[in-house]
Order: structure tokens, then C-alpha cells, then sequence
């Protein structure tokens, strides 16, 4: 029964950095219709930055929230890049963001080498209903939680919100109603970039990363969004929870080699149902 | 004409090569045998494949399996690109479904599931690999030289672009280019879009299953860290650098890539440079020639290049 608990929690904390990747990319791709195959590489780039500060001397929490902030510049500067040229088709951003990717693997090792890193989280470990468990996951936790409904309340709350989310749903209509389509393209970028770069950030901690470790995060957050058709946040918490806990469950039952393969199995599976799905609402619509 | 000049070339050059250069050649001989299918795939059919090296993995582990059971090594190279077919046309039937994004991430996938797979099995030689694998021998023949295999690429260069531009031209081809622009249309003008999709599919997985298959022996040793993710997106950025579509395009993307690492590479091996330099500076020019070619010639340099041939000679006959 503690095994259990353990194992849920664990697979609970890296479900949501998985979900903090994966809204990155339905923000990004709700309100630009690109899927950004950078995403992994900010969570990366923000992971390797706090190990610089870090040794540096900067105490916790301020290297983790520069390093963030640098990931939404990078977020920015992603957008800027790939979709700054009108007339960019969604299919061309994918392509660029796919080099941007690997531009970012050229500065990472001229930066910190092509060796895996990590630095502390937060020390100890916690008992939970007879479980110990690091007490870093339940930090990822609330921090996830915290943010993702901090996210919720700014698309629904906020001027700034509403103009997203009008340009996710009908981009022509909102430039009729005075709303800058492009800038708003460029903000869900930044956003997108500061998700990713959370998720880097909480769980680098909990599991090392190296310059090429954004294939296996990008993978996972995407196949997290696809649950929700890379467009409903709620679904895309609920797909990386889901995968994170699978993931976790298989590792400490049967072996940690298939842990990947249940992400990428997963995500086959959800694209390939929703794909004889989306036929049958085609031929009835 | 052009095309009987650019043989010739290609067919000498490998006699001029000290040995150090002819493994580019035969790398980069097997690099536009898997782009040509890829471009085809990505030009003609619409689809986006990031794991088109899992098509070379599993033509060489196929033909380095069979060596290593005592198969005559050129029932092997025969068997590789059949073999990629096979799983190709097996795979397509659910994810040829998917469209852009998702199809690039279920390729992406299916290449990453392949490489765990292989890390795990005892069969294909697990982490370490396949080793000590025969040279390619033929009617008591022995092909052991690098010049030998760099004839061989060469022909397989061939056949792979003969065998593109005959299905470009087919009633395949005209019906692919159909379903390219419209598949709407396509469809409902009888062309039989799953089944043709499906066709080029398996004709790219080939191409890439017979690079493997040379690969293999010419190495003579294989892991499944020799085909790595990054292989895929070596591909994609040399197909729509040269052009996505067009056979020559594929072939000119392949030969700049390859040349421009290659040179990079030299430069960064030089003494005084620092450990990192080879890979920080070929991961620089993937990302910023396949960035500024999508920004600024969005069709590739070799459709670019005929469409201004082609505005400047209808000017010409305009003005005479």
C-alpha cells in the first residue's frame, strides 16, 4: 500500500511537469496553430541555466525564477522567429521551430558541455498516508497547481486573457475587433516558453537532464496535449497526470526500461482513435 | 544531358579521393538515397516523417542479422530495403491517417519506440550492438575496399533516383501530385489516396532500408545509437534545403549538408580547438540553413532556381 502511494505521488509530480510542457504547447498552438517543437528545449535550457546560477551563488528560488524569465525571452524569440514572417504556414513553423531545436542543442553544449546535469530540489522527503516520498514532488505539485490555475484565471479573467483566447477561436474576427493577431501570437509564445521552462526547472531535481533530453520531454508534453486535442488545457493536466502515473507504475511494477514506450504507445494510440474519429464527424458534419 | 554530366562526375570523383574523403562520399551517398525517398514522401505525398531513420535502422540491422546467421551477405542487402518496405506498409496503415504535426510526432514516435527496443533486446545485440559484420561479397567477390563501396552507393544513388523519377511520371505520380495540392479533389476524382500514400511510403522506407543495408557492411558494425534521432532530422533538413519534391533538389540538399559539415568539421578538428567544436558547429549549420531556407526560399533551392529560370525565359521570349 506505501509502495503504491509512493508510486502515485512520484508518477502525480512528474505527470505535471509533463502537463506544464504539454499547456505550453496548446497555448501556443490554440492561438497560433503551430505546434512548437521547441517546447522541450526551453524546459531544457531553463534546467541548465539554474545549475550556472546555482554555483554562481544564488540562493533557490531567485536562479529558478531568472532562469524561467530567460525561458520566456527564449519563448519569445521562438515566435519571433517562427511565425515573425507573415504568411508562415503552420507546417513551416513546425519545421522551424525543429531547427530552432537544434540551434539550442549547439548553444547548450558550447555552454555546458554534452554531459547530463542536475542541482538540488528541496531536501528531505515526507511521509504521505505511510509513503516517504521527496518532499521536491509535492513542491512540484503545488507549484503545477498553482500556475496552471493561475493560467485558467488569466484566459478568463483578464482583457489580455480574452484577446488569446478570441484569437485562438477566430483570428479573423478578433483583428475586426482592434486585437493585434500577431502580438498575441508572439505572447502565447512567451507564455509557452515560461510553461516549458517551469516544467525544466521543477523536475530537473527529480531527474537529470542533458542538451538532447527535449526529444523525451517534447514527446511526453505532446503526448500529454494530444488527450485534449492540443487544444483543452483540463484534458492536457489530466493526460500528463495520467502518463506520469502509468510511467511510474510501470517502472516500480514490471521494469523502467518500458517507460518511454508507454508515453509513445499512449500518444499512438489517442492519435491514431481520434483520428477514425475525427473521420466520422467529418462525413456526418 | 545535365543529368549524364553530373554522373560522369559523380562516377570520377571517387578515383581522385584520398581514403579519408571517400567515407564522405559513400555517407554522403547514403544520405541522398534515404532524402530522395523522404523528399518524395514529404513533396509528393504531404506527410512529415521524423523517423525516417528507423527505415536505415531496421534495413541494417536486417541485412547485419542475416551476416551474422551465415546468410550470404548479398541475399542480405537484397532483403534490407524489402524488409523496410514491409514494416513501412505495415506502420502506414494506422498512422498514414495522421496529418502534419501528428504525423511528424507518430513517426518521431515509432523511431524512438524502434532504438528502445533494440537497446533492450538480446537478439539485435542489445546497447552494444552487432559487431564484426562480413564484408559484402558477391559471386566469390569480396567488396573490401572503400572505393568498392563507393561504386556501389553510387549505383544505389541510381537506382534509387531512376526509380523516384519513373514513379513521379507514372500514373501514380500524376495522381500523388493530385492528392499533394488537393487530396479532396483527388479523391473524389478516383484516385485512390490510402493506397497510393501507403505506395510512396514504403518506396521511401526502401530507399532508406537499402542505405542501411550498405551501411551495414561497409561499417561492418551496428548499434542502435547509429541512428539516432538526429539522423531523421539530418534527412528532413537536406530535403527541404534542396527542395521537397524534386529528385535533384534532394540530391543537391544531401551533397550541401554533408560538404558543409564536412568542412566544418575539418576546421573544428584542428589542433586548438576545443573538444565541443565538431558538434556545436554542425548542430549550428542544420539549424540555421534549415531556418533561413523555410523563411526566405520556402520551396527549397532547386524550385527556386527552375522558377527563375523559368519567369526569366517567358520575359525573354515576351521581349524578342
Amino acid at each position: 500500500m506505501a509502495e503504491l502511494v509512493g508510486y502515485l505521488i512520484t508518477g502525480v509530480g512528474v505527470g505535471c511537469a509533463y502537463a506544464l510542457l504539454g499547456s505550453g504547447l496548446v497555448v501556443i498552438h490554440r492561438v497560433t496553430r503551430v505546434v512548437n517543437f521547441a517546447q522541450g528545449g526551453f524546459a531544457v535550457l531553463a534546467a541548465l541555466t539554474v545549475t550556472t546560477l546555482l554555483t554562481a551563488g544564488l540562493p533557490h528560488g531567485l536562479a529558478e525564477s531568472l532562469a524561467v524569465l530567460l525561458a520566456t525571452g527564449i519563448g519569445l524569440l521562438t515566435g519571433m522567429v517562427a511565425i515573425g514572417r507573415p504568411g508562415t504556414t503552420p507546417q513551416a513553423a513546425l519545421i522551424i521551430t525543429l531547427g530552432l531545436g537544434v540551434l539550442a542543442y549547439a548553444v547548450e553544449i558550447f555552454l555546458w558541455g554534452d554531459q547530463p546535469r542536475s542541482f538540488p530540489g528541496l531536501p528531505g522527503s515526507t511521509a504521505v498516508l505511510g509513503a516517504r516520498v521527496q518532499t521536491h514532488y509535492l513542491l512540484i505539485i503545488g507549484v503545477t497547481a498553482v500556475i496552471l490555475g493561475a493560467t485558467a484565471l488569466l484566459f478568463a479573467r483578464t482583457d489580455r486573457g480574452r484577446a488569446l483566447t478570441a484569437t485562438a477561436d477566430d483570428p479573423y474576427a478578433a483583428r475586426i475587433v482592434g486585437i493585434d493577431v500577431a502580438r498575441m501570437g508572439l505572447l502565447a509564445f512567451a507564455l509557452g516558453g515560461a510553461l516549458g521552462g517551469l516544467a525544466g526547472v521543477l523536475v530537473t531535481p527529480v531527474q537529470q537532464v542533458s542538451f538532447d533530453s527535449d526529444v523525451v520531454l517534447v514527446v511526453n508534453g505532446f503526448s500529454a496535449a494530444i488527450l485534449g486535442n492540443l487544444t483543452r488545457p483540463g484534458l492536457t493536466l489530466a493526460g500528463g497526470l495520467l502518463l506520469g502515473v502509468v510511467q511510474a507504475l510501470v517502472g516500480g511494477y514490471l521494469s523502467t526500461a518500458y517507460q518511454t514506450e508507454v508515453a509513445l504507445i499512449f500518444m499512438l494510440g489517442v492519435l491514431i482513435l481520434r483520428s477514425s474519429s475525427a473521420r466520422v464527424e467529418e462525413v456526418t458534419a | 544531358m545535365k543529368w549524364i554530366i553530373a554522373l560522369a562526375a559523380a562516377a570520377v570523383v571517387p578515383f581522385f579521393l584520398p581514403p579519408g574523403q571517400l567515407t564522405v562520399y559513400i555517407l554522403l551517398g547514403l544520405s541522398a538515397m534515404a532524402v530522395v525517398g523522404l523528399s518524395l514522401l514529404m513533396g509528393y505525398a504531404g506527410q512529415v516523417s521524423l523517423g525516417q531513420a528507423s527505415f536505415t535502422a531496421i534495413g541494417a540491422y536486417t541485412a547485419g542479422l542475416l551476416a551474422v546467421h551465415g546468410v550470404p551477405t548479398l541475399l542480405g542487402l537484397l532483403a534490407a530495403p524489402l524488409v523496410a518496405a514491409l514494416a513501412a506498409g505495415l506502420v502506414g496503415v494506422p498512422i498514414l491517417r495522421l496529418r502534419g504535426h501528428q504525423l511528424a510526432f507518430a513517426t518521431l514516435a515509432l523511431q524512438l519506440i524502434l532504438l528502445s527496443v533494440l537497446g533492450d533486446a538480446d537478439w539485435a545485440g542489445g546497447a552494444v550492438g552487432l559487431q564484426g559484420l562480413p564484408y559484402l561479397s558477391a559471386g566469390g567477390f569480396e567488396l573490401n575496399q572503400d572505393r568498392d563501396y563507393a561504386c556501389l552507393v553510387l549505383a544505389g544513388v541510381v537506382l534509387t533516383t531512376l526509380i523516384a523519377s519513373a514513379l513521379v511520371r507514372s500514373r501514380v505520380g500524376r495522381g500523388l501530385r493530385a492528392l499533394a495540392t488537393a487530396p479532396v479533389a483527388a479523391g473524389a476524382s478516383g484516385v485512390p489516396v490510402g493506397a497510393y500514400r501507403l505506395l510512396v511510403f514504403a518506396v521511401s522506407a526502401a530507399f532508406a532500408g537499402l542505405a542501411g543495408g550498405i551501411y551495414a557492411f561497409y561499417v561492418g558494425y551496428l548499434a542502435p545509437g547509429s541512428f539516432p534521432v538526429l539522423l531523421s532530422v539530418e534527412y528532413v533538413v537536406m530535403a527541404v534545403v534542396g527542395g521537397l519534391g524534386s529528385i535533384a533538389g534532394a540530391l543537391l540538399g544531401a551533397t550541401l549538408i554533408t560538404l558543409a559539415v564536412q568542412l566544418l568539421t575539418t576546421l573544428a578538428t584542428q589542433p586548438g580547438m576545443p573538444s565541443y567544436a565538431p558538434s556545436v558547429l554542425s548542430y549550428a549549420v542544420y539549424a540555421l540553413l534549415l531556418i533561413a531556407v523555410v523563411r526566405y526560399v520556402p520551396k527549397g533551392i532547386v524550385p527556386a532556381l527552375l522558377l527563375r529560370k523559368g519567369i526569366l525565359a517567358t520575359l525573354h521570349r515576351r521581349s524578342s
